[in-house]
């Protein structure tokens, strides 16, 4: 039982170090970009809320509580003042 | 479907009463909607039946006077139960909310809700007929407009949110992670597609709508409706038939009182130009009554001047 959980954990340590090693960068990078299309997206619905009248907010009303848990980050990114080391930086 | 468009107070809700209530009488089931603001569905059939839903008020025939602030109303108040249902929530947060209760004094706001409601009469089915009487501003034809937008606004929005489903699943494999649920968002997107598209369609398509323009004899309706019919050409759109209202009777011509025989003659005199400029596209000729049509005796009366199509009046 004890050898079997040994060679579990070992099993699990090293996929999570090669995950760690060769898959972390990827993984974030697509996070990222998954993020930025997700703010693309809530602009598109709630263009409004900053200021951008994009169309009338019937329909976005009924998109609008997917968007809930990140408007906050959304709005965050958006009026966050920007400098050139996001031009290097993404 | 039936759509009437042009200024208000020209009897565009008097047409569309009559044309509903002639279908109805071969037996057809036909849905009268009223999308006018000031809409006078319920004094036309003396019967209150503002915000009530579809009402029937003769055999087949289904009238509907939307109280769109109510249906507003009513659909915060779902938006904001969802929110709390969803997340758990006691109270929403309150950025949120200002949001939510701002959108709701927009203009634009009533607009969009009648659209709705009309997208969901037509794409509910359940009737033969659809007679639609348009709100006066821009001659409807931003409603018509906003079609062809929220289509593409609905387009573009799947489509970015196809692209983040994506990436999601590309980061899910890169992590091993199982295949997630399908998105909620996708879900909502496609009802909304599907409802739009479905009456856009019929809209379209000349085989299945009819747009008829009202107008009266004087030169003021003569100009508008020339603004309305070149919008309509702007958007593709080319109507069925003019509507002519209130044509005043021949015995006035001889009327003692000079006031009342040069009103008649002026109205020939418009009628002349209304000749030259739309000539075939009137279809219908409808006199002035002595007294208003309304209720059903009014309505029959009406209606049977339109299906009667253009006489020897004209």
């Amino acid at each position: 039982m004890a050898k079997k959980g040994f060679f579990s954990t070992l099993k699990r340590a090293l996929s999570e170090v090669t995950y760690g090693a060769a898959l972390h960068g990827q993984v974030s990078a697509v996070l990222k970009t998954r993020m930025y299309i997700e703010h693309m997206f809530i602009l598109m619905i709630l263009g409004d809320m900053l200021g951008f009248p994009i169309l009338p907010p019937y329909y976005s009303l009924r998109l609008l509580p997917y968007a809930v848990p990140n408007v906050k980050a959304w709005k965050h990114r958006f009026y966050r003042e920007r400098d050139f080391t996001d031009v290097v930086y993404g | 479907m039936a759509i009437f468009a042009g200024k208000g107070g020209l009897g565009k809700t008097t047409c569309s009463a009559a044309l509903a209530y002639a279908a109805a009488q071969t037996g057809r089931r036909v849905l009268c909607f009223s999308t006018d603001p000031q809409a006078s569905l319920s004094d036309i059939f003396e019967r209150d039946i503002f915000g009530k839903g579809e009402v029937e008020v003769v055999e087949n025939l289904h009238v509907v006077e939307i109280d769109a602030d109510a249906k507003i109303n009513a659909y915060i108040k779902d938006v904001k139960l969802k929110i709390k249902e969803m997340y758990r929530m006691d109270e929403i947060p309150a950025e949120i909310e200002a949001y939510i209760d701002s959108s709701v004094a927009e203009p634009a706001m009533y607009e969009s809700a009648t659209y709705d409601a009309m997208a969901d009469y037509v794409s509910g089915g359940g009737y033969n007929l659809y007679v639609f009487d348009m709100p006066p501003f821009g001659h409807g034809v931003r409603m018509l407009t906003m079609a062809e937008v929220l289509t593409s606004w609905v387009e573009k929005l799947t489509e970015v949110r196809k692209m983040a489903q994506e990436y999601d699943e590309v980061a899910r494999k890169l992590r091993g992670e199982k295949l997630g649920k399908e998105d909620e968002i996708l879900k909502e997107l496609s009802d909304i597609r599907n409802k739009l598209t479905t009456f856009t369609d019929i809209m379209r398509d000349r085989r299945k709508s009819a747009f008829f323009m009202v107008m009266t004899p004087e030169m003021m309706s003569v100009y508008d409706t020339e603004k309305a019919l070149e919008a309509f050409k702007a958007i593709g759109v080319s109507p069925a038939g003019i509507i002519l209202n209130k044509i005043y009777p021949a015995e006035m011509a001889d009327n003692p009182s000079p006031y009342i025989a040069n009103k008649y003659r002026q109205q020939q005199s418009v009628l002349k130009v209304i000749r030259e400029k739309f000539g075939d596209l009137v279809v219908a000729a409808i006199p002035m009554f002595p007294k208003e049509p309304k209720g059903l005796t009014g309505i029959k009366e009406v209606a049977k001047h339109l299906v009667d199509g253009v006489t020897a009046a004209w």
